[in-house]
This record gives structure tokens, C-alpha cells and sequence, in this order.
């Protein structure tokens, strides 16, 4: 089970993305509507993954991947994007994010994500 | 006219149209709402937008501000499929409703917009609610373009306004 932290400025997104993660058997541990609440939250917690909405108030995609990465490496981190053509999306995978997600999110987008980045959680029927 | 002016004149009908593909598709495929009819493109001289509208501008070589206006039926019908059954609280129906309108709209935008000019990236604008719009009128050098589809539940209307010289009028916008 992984422990995940949810970061989107959107109410119905944050909604919607954490019954999916929890869906899918893993546990939320923490939630932030920005990135500033992100970097506060990873300070003093350790989530094995974290899914950011690329594009938040106050800053972009990009910062927000290499400030994350500063704080602790070894959080995996998925981006959640309208626009997948974005240049954006590239310099946040080349700036440390593991994926994204092109919106509509759904449970089995997140399943196939997740599972490219942690393979045990990929059920072996698949 | 030369390649470069056809491009320019003719790009808002080249971006419009993966707009107008991907609000039937996401509301088909995504929302499992089927649209009965989509209007020719047409080029008002005014608009009245609908009491729910969304707001998205592009950024980069494109500029345009792009809405979506739902009717309040279908925009109940969206909140009920985004909510899966879940029932709201009295008090968070409008944040919910709003939430979802932003989203519905950042999600069709964001996935439809391509750049038809140049390889250059076009940004969008985060969503912006319009409360109780009521008219947008043509002015010097700018031109809309509307799109409405009805579906069972009501309609959306899709508009582009940009700069006169981003549109084609020969081919399928019709001024009114």
C-alpha cells in the first residue's frame, strides 16, 4: 500500500482522485490545494507518491517537481494535465516527475500509472 | 494571398474544430450524454451567454478567449455523473457545481487545443466562472464564433472570440 498525498486546486478533482487512489487500495495521507501546502506537507511527512495538477496557482508545474525533489528525492510524483502536448509536461518528467495522467482522471488511468512506476501493484491478471 | 496570411486567416476554424469533436466526444464517451445536434459555426454580432458560463484565453501564437455555456439542466446532469451517486450537502452544491464546470471545461479545452501555425506550445488560462453573464457585443476587430449542442438534457454553447484576421470566412463560419 502506498501512502499518497493528492495536491489540486480543484475541489471535485481532489474528490475525485482520492476515492480512485483509495479505490485502488492505497492510502491517503494528506491532501494540499497549492503547492505551498505541498511544500509544508512533505517537510514533515514521507509520501511514497504524490499527484500534482500541473498547473496550480502561484507556481508552475516545473518548480513545484524540482522544489518537491529537494525536499526528498525519493518522492515519486505524477503529474495531472489537460494539455499533454504542453512543453510543461516534458520539463516536469525531465525535472524528476516519474508520469502524467491526461485528463479525465480515472481510477484506471491512475492504476496504469501507478503500476508503471511501482510494478507490484499491477495485478498479475492483467 | 501568400502561405503565411492562408495559415493565419484560416487557423481559429483549425483549432475550433477539435473543440467542437472533443465537447461531443467527452460528453458522449466520458459523461455518457449523446448530442442530438451540432450547429454550423456560426460569426454573430453579439453574444448572450448562458447563466453558466466558463471562461479559458490561449496564450503563445494563438489568442483567443474561449467559453463554454451549459444549461443549468445539463450542468446538474454532469454534477451527477462526476459525483458517481454520491449525494452533496446542501451547502456545497454551488462550490461542487462551479468546481465541475471549471473542470468539464479545462478538460475539453485543454485536450482539443493544438497548435494548427507554428510548432510553439499554446498555453491556457486556468478556468474562470462568468456569474450571471449576459452579453458579449462585437466591437472594431474582434469576431465570435458559436457553436451550440443539444443534447436531452440542454444545451452547450461553445464560443471563440479573437482578433478579426484569426478567421476564415469562406469556408463554413456564417456571419449573422
Amino acid at each position: 500500500m502506498l501512502d499518497v498525498l493528492v495536491v489540486e486546486d480543484s475541489m471535485i478533482m481532489r474528490r475525485n482522485i482520492k476515492k480512485y487512489i483509495a479505490s485502488l487500495g492505497h492510502n491517503i495521507i494528506g491532501e494540499a490545494k497549492d503547492a505551498n501546502e505541498a511544500f509544508e506537507f512533505c517537510k514533515d511527512h514521507k509520501p511514497s507518491l504524490i499527484t500534482m495538477d500541473i498547473s496550480m496557482p502561484g507556481m508552475n508545474g516545473i518548480e513545484v517537481v524540482k522544489k518537491i525533489k529537494n525536499i526528498n528525492k525519493c518522492f515519486s510524483i505524477i503529474m495531472i494535465t489537460s494539455y499533454g502536448k504542453n512543453e510543461m509536461v516534458k520539463s516536469a518528467l525531465q525535472a524528476g516527475a516519474q508520469g502524467y495522467i491526461l485528463k479525465p482522471v480515472t481510477a484506471k488511468k491512475l492504476y496504469e500509472s501507478i503500476g508503471k512506476i511501482y510494478p507490484e501493484y499491477l495485478d498479475c491478471t492483467d | 494571398m501568400n502561405d503565411e496570411s492562408k495559415v493565419i486567416h484560416t487557423y481559429t476554424k483549425d483549432i475550433l474544430h477539435p473543440i467542437i469533436k472533443r465537447v461531443k466526444t467527452y460528453l458522449e464517451e466520458e459523461m455518457n450524454i449523446d448530442v442530438f445536434n451540432t450547429s454550423d459555426i456560426t460569426c454573430p454580432k453579439n453574444i448572450h451567454l448562458k447563466k453558466n458560463t466558463v471562461m479559458i484565453g490561449t496564450s503563445g501564437s494563438i489568442k483567443l478567449i474561449i467559453t463554454l455555456g451549459f444549461d443549468e439542466v445539463l450542468l446538474n446532469k454532469l454534477v451527477e455523473v462526476f459525483m458517481e451517486g454520491e449525494d452533496i450537502g446542501d451547502c456545497d452544491i454551488e462550490e461542487v457545481t462551479n468546481s465541475i464546470a471549471c473542470e468539464v471545461t479545462n478538460t475539453i479545452i485543454g485536450n482539443a487545443i493544438d497548435n494548427p501555425v507554428d510548432s510553439s506550445d499554446i498555453y491556457i488560462t486556468p478556468p474562470v466562472l462568468i456569474y450571471e453573464a449576459k452579453t458579449l457585443n462585437k466591437y472594431k476587430d474582434s469576431k465570435f464564433a458559436f457553436v451550440t449542442f443539444i443534447t436531452k438534457y440542454g444545451e452547450i454553447e461553445l464560443t471563440a472570440v479573437g482578433p478579426k484576421e484569426q478567421f476564415e470566412n469562406e469556408l463554413e463560419f456564417k456571419d449573422q
